[in-house]
């Protein structure tokens, strides 16, 4: 796969923080075990981060030296990694994933199939209704009696 | 040898395996098929829930869902335009113009006949090649192993991705996730941050979840509302003279297939292009041109993708390096089974190595039983829309991520590096490296380290032990090789 000339929208500045990343791994990398030795815990962190630092110059290098994108600017990141669909998306994984603890797997999951089919799909509630109960059945059939997997009850059933 | 033979029937005649490698191929070729769905998903969120399991039945499903999804995405690159999978890319550029002159059932039931002889071919190249590499393997030392891992994340990097440069940002990031939690040689902790959850370290099925499985449904949801065109599809069953007048295409693409998918980091997907591209070159007077519906172009690919099957296994059970994605998250499923990828496994555990010999055989025979039938069933299946298909990835990898050891952590971990890896995979990074680093990186750290206690901690001895070993030097050889070849003004010449 080749490298398109110009840069995607917000390319350089993820490159840029692709660098610090780098940088802050190979501190905390050293702090584990400094200089001490060859074969003490932190030499295998210090390695792939340093070439984390390496490898990030060359991208940001490599960044610089393409024409800018089409799209530039703060609307053109935001229209290009954050389109709404993925942020709503996202925010709703992120519920999901809060909400399992206490209300359980199976019920967050029905949930989040619920609205997320609905949303996505656009044909009405009641279809969105059906999949999510007939996946869940699914699931739990699948996982709980099949696999064995003792899924997350959830604290306000105990 | 007649040890051998049994172990080979093992899953041919216990009903339970045979059952689950029909099923596992069954449900790879629907899995290969969706598009949204990848072999890479399915086999990382299925080793979440066979990991208690016994070995061979985990294995038999997971085997019958690669094989069956290798070949899946051919059905709707014919039918719809659309390849389920990147190996079937090169499938749809002549497959799809079939399907639109009424010949789709004819491209299906060739294709599948040939992927079939593919697989075979490339299951008997295993059979061959893997007991003499092995054979040979065993002189390998800790150094050895060391530069072998380092090799296998910058091929992956340097063949799948963008550029060298964000493979092997790819590749040290995974061997950085690799390294958290507590040193196993020291106890000291590295990233935990004072974490408890960290001390344990990250499972490399929780990444492989979060990067393949998470971050590929926040990708697909770009593509939510595309809607595919259908197609007729008539007689299936191929015409015998067609299969006997591409039979040398077929042998050929076969032969590629499996060589390229024995090299560590290119898979089905590379070798069905190069098989695709060879034919057309080879190819003197096709019927049709290639790219309108040259049967040849949907022979070898088809073939070769195939057959890559076995080939990326050869380097995966002999040396402990994945061929691919696929194999590199078997191998995951070899550790959490107690069992370790590489030289020794074909001497100390024999009857796994001719078990999975055996069972990929089996698994391309129901291969040849599930691609020629079922195909009305089938059309139906794959227009399932992906405002579905996207949520319920989603609650499969959370689940998977729980079910690893009952933590309900690790589904927040899964989601926080799907969310990674989609930023990633918008630059341009390929996360293949990264999960390639996470289940490298510890056996890289334990085998330098070992390396340099060897050399006394002098790294003039260390780098002497490189360079004066045959095999260490072959090995840093290709290693300096790749860099090199990667350095800007080569890569000018070599333009």
């Amino acid at each position: 796969m080749k490298s398109p000339d110009t840069l995607r929208p917000g390319e350089r500045a993820f490159a840029l923080l692709l660098v610090c990343f780098a940088g802050y791994a190979f501190w905390e990398s050293y702090a584990i075990s400094g200089f001490k030795g060859l074969t003490t815990g932190g030499v295998m962190p210090m390695l792939a981060s340093g070439v984390m630092v390496a490898t990030g110059l060359v991208i940001l290098g490599g960044s610089l030296r393409k024409a800018a994108p089409l799209q530039s600017g703060l609307q053109g990141i935001v229209a290009y990694l954050f389109p709404l669909r993925v942020v709503l998306f996202t925010l709703l994984l992120t519920v999901y994933v809060a909400a399992i603890p206490s209300a359980g797997f199976l019920l967050s999951s029905g949930v989040l199939l619920f609205v997320a089919v609905w949303w996505l799909w656009r044909k009405g509630p009641l279809w969105a209704l059906l999949i999510s109960f007939v996946s869940i059945g699914v699931i739990h059939v699948l996982f709980r009696v099949v696999f064995q997997v003792v899924l997350p009850m959830g604290s306000w059933w105990r | 040898m007649i040890e051998a033979l049994s172990f080979f029937a093992t899953s041919w005649f216990d009903p339970y395996l045979l059952i689950l490698t029909a099923l596992g191929t069954f449900a790879g070729v629907y899995i290969g098929a969706i598009p949204g769905l990848s072999v890479t998903m399915a086999a990382s969120i299925l080793i979440s829930f066979t990991f208690k399991w016994d070995v061979n039945e985990a294995l038999a499903l997971i085997a019958g869902v690669y094989v069956g999804g290798v070949y899946g995405g051919a059905r709707t690159a014919i039918l719809l335009n659309i390849p389920g999978a990147p190996s079937a890319i090169a499938t749809a550029i002549d497959g799809y113009p079939l399907a639109q002159k009424g010949l789709a059932g004819e491209a299906i039931g060739l294709s599948t006949v040939m992927s079939v002889m593919g697989g075979l071919i490339g299951v008997l190249a295993l059979e061959l090649a893997a007991p003499l590499i092995a054979e040979f393997a065993i002189k390998f030392t800790s150094r050895d192993y060391m530069l072998l891992g380092i090799i296998g994340i910058l091929l992956v990097g340097t063949l799948s991705g963008e550029s060298f440069a964000k493979g092997a940002f790819a590749g040290a990031l995974g061997i950085m996730i690799g390294m958290i939690g507590l040193d196993p040689m020291t106890a000291e902790s590295r990233f935990t941050f004072g974490s408890i959850n960290l001390m344990g370290g990250v499972p490399f099925v929780v990444a492989m979840i979060g990067f393949f499985g998470v971050a590929e449904a926040l990708v697909q949801l770009e593509h939510v509302s595309t809607t595919p065109i259908k197609q007729k599809v008539a007689r299936i069953i191929p015409a015998w003279r067609d299969v006997y007048r591409y039979l040398a295409l077929g042998l050929k693409s076969s032969g590629l297939g499996t060589v390229i998918g024995a090299l560590p980091g290119t898979g089905g997907d590379i070798a069905a292009l190069l098989a695709y591209d060879q034919a057309k070159r080879s190819t003197k007077d096709p019927e049709v041109p290639f790219g309108e519906g040259a049967k040849e172009g949907l022979i070898a690919p088809e073939t070769a993708n195939n057959a890559a099957v076995g080939g990326a296994f050869v380097p995966m059970l002999t040396l402990g390096i994945p061929g691919d994605a696929v194999t590199a998250i078997i191998i995951g499923a070899l550790y959490i089974h107690g069992l370790k990828p590489g030289p020794l496994l074909l001497t100390d555990t024999p009857h796994l190595f001719w078990f999975i010999v055996g069972n990929l055989t089996l698994a391309n025979l129901f291969l040849l039983v599930f691609g020629l039938t079922g195909i009305r069933i089938f059309t139906k299946v794959v227009e399932c829309p992906r405002a579905i298909l996207i949520p319920m990835i989603v609650v499969l990898s959370a689940v998977g991520a729980y079910a690893i050891q009952n933590n309900p952590v690790h589904i927040t971990w899964a989601l926080a590096f799907g969310v990674i890896g989609y930023f990633l995979k918008r630059y341009g990074f390929q996360v293949g490296p990264i999960i390639l680093g996470v289940i490298l990186g510890p056996m890289i750290d334990a085998n330098y380290r070992r390396a340099m206690i060897g050399a006394q901690e002098n790294v003039g001895k260390f780098l002497y032990d490189l360079a004066s070993h045959p095999i260490s030097l072959v090995l840093t050889c290709a290693l300096v090789f790749m860099l090199v070849t990667q350095l800007p003004f080569i890569k000018g010449i070599k333009r």
